[in-house]
């Protein structure tokens, strides 16, 4: 989740008196923030990704505001009409195909403001351009370039400027090569025949979107004009980047200025910052919420979230949306609005009403019986991850793999394919276990995970027992006695076993359980060789079963 | 007296014919019992106040491993004195030493003691024996055979000659000096007056038996009195799994209030993990660093056509349910992805696709996966508590309500419900425990009612309330623990020795 770290002097300028840390933490979370650290000076906050005009104090300040009613309703954005003109080259179309501008004229930056301008464009950047693949932003220096502006796309090697942060003019086919976002973001660019690119009228370069801004228009303290540009293949999200973006800057002291943005067939004004409309229905928001408030009161909980709201028909609210809240998508989100005004901490729980019947799913009323009965068989039960490795799962049991079910982006190689059976799970954890007493006697009762084509999934989970045995003494008749013991507590009684062959097992004390002369599942002495493999000193015993199968077996006719 | 157990009498018996005063050697040798026995009996007899112990402190020489060696094969000096007699008195000292079949580090040693004892010299090379005929064990060879023979022998026992040749040994490392106490018994008056008295002594037996049970001999034997507050060895039951112990404690709350349990596939596809569920394509959790993936199969099959271009619809534009919706192609392709189940909400919600009729009240305790590395505060595989309610009217405080009976129920009184986020339910919230360990308030789980563009491609026409979090969380509150991994480490200690009951 995002972060915003609120240094609390300078939030309290935003929010116009002075505010504590304490205050801080007591009401962020009411409004959706949760605290991620405190200090004396500041607090750092993690907020929701569908709030991401929070990236900001501004956004912050807004909302804390209207909550604690210091200030209610819609803010309003006045921009300026438009000086500048941006054209669009059909030439972006197959790359890059849309951008949207704004200016903003007289922002009073310091050291803070010029970081929070960087953090605020990386959150837009993550949050709403999905990592610059949706839309990606440009902050410039207007007054270090003459409009108008243009926005082409030309050959890589064509057009060469000083990138961000560097001292040397580059090829944009050398940006995308050797700069350290052009390496990062080079998957954006590098299928396409020609690159974005923003110039201004003499053809100097304000960026390359989304790799990287000119070193021309860098931003610092002492820049009193912007300029806003944001890319993308998203229309969606490139104006949704924007309207975030100016509505904060505004909310810092700044001008709003708009631009006209010239596609090949039309042209548009941009930002948008109109409030949207929405409806809500009081009794929709009383009945999701259990509440029973009215329709002003109604109105002063979305005032206190910053939207405004006014009666036009009985029962319906006309909700104004201010443009920054991106997330709103439909009446549900605004009966939330209403419940958040309201205070969640003011909901009363309830009970409800409805009277039902619990029961257990029969394939774990069968786990159940199983731990029981093996626990009185004095099994200490082990709970393995049902992620393993072939090493493991095959190799260290002396068998050959069989087609398991495979991770494509295992995070380690220990975890890269679910198991097929619990017993090599077992036989690790007395591996793992040398240094305590013995005897050794466990057992799991848990999933593997089998490839079924038949099934939606193409995979089955199953329900396995395994047990071991590990001592001085453990043989084969020790574990079929206990195996015995289960199946007959389990109520089985079609059951035999049969001898058998199994790589894990010794030969000649091998058995499959047959219950109606199917095989349910295997008992025996653990081979030598797999007791060396997991440098394991002591005999040991051991049986495993698919509870599933042996369960409907025993109830099919 | 009466107190007096066997061997403490026995004890007492031996004492006195030994005639009131003895070593506990003596003793043991005198009663037959245990040298520990002995001891034992000492300890309650001294403090009762029927004997008196004298502590004695003693020098007792024993023999280093290179002593006993020694005592068995001769001193090297003594060997290399051997086979230059053989030798015919004169010799290389490399050959003299061959012959003696002296380990190559002892042989300047050899040769020093040789000079010393003035048996022979050397010059250059040659070693040229003083003696004509062997002479006879010094006094240092006699003492080492001696403590062989002994095993140990006290040192103030030894007269002068042996005296030097102890210094002697001693400075060679042949012999240790250990100081050894040695307590000797002495009847005090309680003593004697006790015994003058007269006791018999029976015999006590420790384990009843079969046998003294069916022959009634039981009323003529007596039975040992145990020390009933000694530890006793150390026993280890047959149980359940910590963990799991807490899953079956969450399942029965769950039944207690008329859950029914349902259980699915942990492989499941995209289209029920994320799409179903109006997570759009490209958000973020649904990227390859947050979820597994499978490589084999890849892909499985998505349910009815109809269902899917409701899902579909409702991402790209909000379909019939007034939503604006995610905005973008929506590609079957990308649902058809099989991934480890990132929640047991695809398992709920796919379970509402079919059952439709209110009211309904079902959970799961089941596992569920994350792409992420292990580390003491992150497993990628673990356990998700879940629950629904749907019903005509239910409201987002009765989710509130269900979930403060759950918790306090699990022993969790302090809970608040705050604002959040999840792209499936709307209101949302998170409900939030204070530990008061750590003084700070704990994330419990995530909690909301599903989105009309949840509800409505699956024709769900009534409120869903649903809430799901984390239970190695709650484990970890429950036991203490401060390292997940612990949960699935397996140390068999930990096991073996986690109580039951927290």
């Amino acid at each position: 989740m995002p972060v915003i770290t609120l240094k609390v002097e300078r939030f309290s300028k935003f929010i116009g008196k002075p505010l504590t840390v304490e205050d801080l933490v007591k009401w962020l979370p009411w409004i959706g923030f949760d605290i991620e650290e405190t200090s004396k000076d500041y607090v750092k906050v993690e907020y929701n990704p569908n709030r991401i005009d929070f990236c900001s104090y501004a956004g912050v300040a807004r909302a804390l505001k209207g909550f604690l009613e210091l200030e209610t309703g819609l803010p309003e954005y006045s921009a300026e009409e438009p000086k500048i003109t941006l054209t669009i080259d059909k030439a972006v179309a197959d790359v890059r195909p849309y951008m949207l501008a704004a200016v903003v004229r007289n922002i009073k930056l310091d050291e803070d403001a010029v970081a929070e301008l960087m953090e605020m464009q990386e959150d837009l950047h993550w949050g709403v351009g999905r990592d610059r693949r949706k839309a990606s932003i440009g902050i410039h220096n207007i007054d270090a370039v003459t409009p108008p502006f243009l926005y082409t796309a030309v050959e890589p090697p064509s057009v060469k400027f000083v990138p961000l942060g560097k001292t040397e003019e580059m090829t944009l086919k050398e940006i995308l090569e050797r700069h350290e976002k052009g390496i990062a973001y080079k998957h954006l660019l590098n299928w396409a025949p020609r690159y974005p690119l923003l110039v201004d009228r003499d053809g100097k370069v304000l960026s390359m979107p989304p790799i990287i801004n000119g070193e021309l228009t860098r931003v610092d303290e002492n820049t009193r004009n912007l300029f806003l540009d944001v890319t993308g293949p998203s229309y969606d999200a490139v104006e949704k980047s924007l309207k975030v973006l100016a509505t904060s800057l505004a909310d810092m002291g700044a001008t709003i200025e708009k631009v006209y943005v010239k596609y090949p067939d039309c042209t548009m004004i941009s930002p948008n910052l109109e409030p949207e409309k929405a409806r809500l229905r009081l009794s929709y928001a009383n009945r999701m919420l259990g509440l029973k408030v009215s329709a002003d009161e109604a109105v002063k909980y979305l005032r206190k979230c910053r939207l405004d709201a006014k009666t036009i028909e009985k029962d319906v609210l006309e909700v104004s949306v201010p443009p920054y809240r991106i997330d709103v998508l439909h009446e549900i989100d605004l009966v939330e609005e209403v419940a958040i005004g309201y205070g969640y901490y003011n909901l009363k729980p309830t009970v409800p009403a409805a009277v039902t019947v619990g029961e257990k799913h029969p394939v774990n009323k069968t786990a159940d019986l199983v731990r029981q009965i093996m626990s009185g068989l004095g099994f200490l039960e082990v709970m393995n991850f049902t992620l393993t490795n072939e090493r493991i799962h095959y190799e260290l049991m002396r068998i050959t793999p069989k087609n398991p079910v495979k991770l494509a982006n295992p995070v380690s190689a220990e975890y890269t394919i679910m198991r097929q059976m619990l017993l090599p799970g077992l036989m690790k954890n007395l591996a793992e276990n040398k240094h305590e007493s013995f005897p050794q006697r466990l057992f799991e009762v848990s999933d593997i995970a089998k490839i079924n084509k038949r099934l939606e999934t193409m995979c089955e989970r199953r329900l396995h027992l395994a047990a071991v045995t590990s001592h001085s003494t453990a043989n084969f008749t020790e574990i079929k006695s206990v195996c015995e013991a289960l199946l007959m507590n389990l109520g089985i009684k079609n059951w035999h076993v049969k001898e058998a062959k199994h790589p894990s097992f010794l030969s000649g004390r091998t058995a499959t359980i047959q219950v109606r002369d199917k095989p349910v599942g295997f008992l025996g002495e653990i081979h030598p060789q797999v007791l060396n493999n997991f440098e394991l000193e002591n005999p040991t015993a051991a049986f495993e079963i698919d509870l599933e199968q042996l369960m409907t077996r025993e109830t099919s006719k | 007296m009466a107190s007096l157990r066997t061997n403490e009498r026995k004890t007492l018996m031996a004492l006195h014919e030994l005639g009131g005063k003895a070593t506990i050697e003596k003793i043991a040798e005198k009663s037959g019992l245990a040298h520990a026995a002995v001891m034992r009996a000492t300890l309650t007899l001294s403090t009762e106040n029927y004997v008196k112990i004298h502590e004695q402190k003693r020098n007792i020489a024993k023999l280093s491993r290179e002593g006993e060696n020694y005592a068995e094969s001769g001193l090297p000096e003594r060997r290399l004195l051997r086979a230059l007699l053989n030798l015919g008195g004169e010799a290389d000292v490399e050959e003299a030493a061959h012959r003696s079949n002296l380990d190559a580090g002892l042989v300047p040693i050899a040769l020093g003691w040789l000079k010393k004892k003035n048996w022979g010299s050397i010059q250059g090379q040659r070693c040229c024996l003083k003696v004509n005929v062997e002479p006879q064990s010094g006094s240092d060879e006699k003492l080492l055979t001696l403590i062989h023979e002994k095993g140990v022998v006290a040192v103030e026992q030894l007269d002068q000659q042996f005296n030097e040749a102890l210094t002697s040994l001693r400075k060679r490392k042949l012999v240790e000096i250990e100081e050894k106490v040695s307590r000797e018994l002495e009847l005090t008056e309680k003593g004697w007056k006790t015994i003058k008295k007269g006791f018999k002594i029976v015999e006590e037996i420790t384990q009843l038996t079969p046998e003294l049970i069916i022959t009634k001999q039981w009323k003529n034997v007596k039975l040992t009195k145990f020390d009933v507050t000694a530890p006793g060895p150390a026993v280890y039951p047959g149980k359940a799994h910590p963990l799991q112990q807490i899953i079956r404690r969450a399942r029965e709350i769950f039944l207690e209030m008329g859950f029914t349990e349902i259980r699915g596939p942990v492989v499941e596809t995209a289209f029920w993990n994320f799409d179903a569920l109006f997570q759009p394509q490209d958000h973020p959790a649904r990227e390859m660093m947050d979820t597994f993936y499978l490589a084999n199969p890849k892909t499985g099959r998505l349910p009815k056509e109809k269902l899917v271009n409701a899902v579909a619809k409702t991402h790209e534009n909000g379909w019939v349910t007034g939503s604006k919706g995610w905005g973008y192609s929506w590609s079957s392709e990308e649902a058809k992805r099989l991934v480890l189940r990132t929640h047991t909400t695809a398992e709920t919600i796919k379970y509402l696709a079919t059952h439709k009729k209110p009211p309904i009240k079902v959970f799961s305790v089941d596992r569920v996966y994350r792409n992420e590395q292990v580390t003491y505060k992150n497993i990628a595989e673990f356990h998700q508590i879940e629950g629904i309610v749907v019903d005509r009217k239910v409201t987002l405080r009765d989710l509130m309500g269900t979930l403060k009976t759950f918790y306090t129920k699990f022993g969790l009184e302090k809970i608040e419900f705050w604002p959040c986020y999840f792209p499936y339910t709307e209101p949302s919230a998170q409900a939030m425990v204070y530990h008061p360990k750590l003084k700070r308030w704990m994330e419990l789980c995530g909690m909301g009612m599903f989105r009309p563009e949840v509800l409505a491609p699956m024709g769900i026409k009534y409120p869903v309330l649903a809430w799901g979090g984390g239970l190695e969380r709650l484990a970890m509150i429950e036991l203490g623990l401060d390292d997940i991994r612990m949960l699935y480490g397996n140390n068999l200690g930990w096991l073996r020795r986690t109580p039951l009951c927290q």
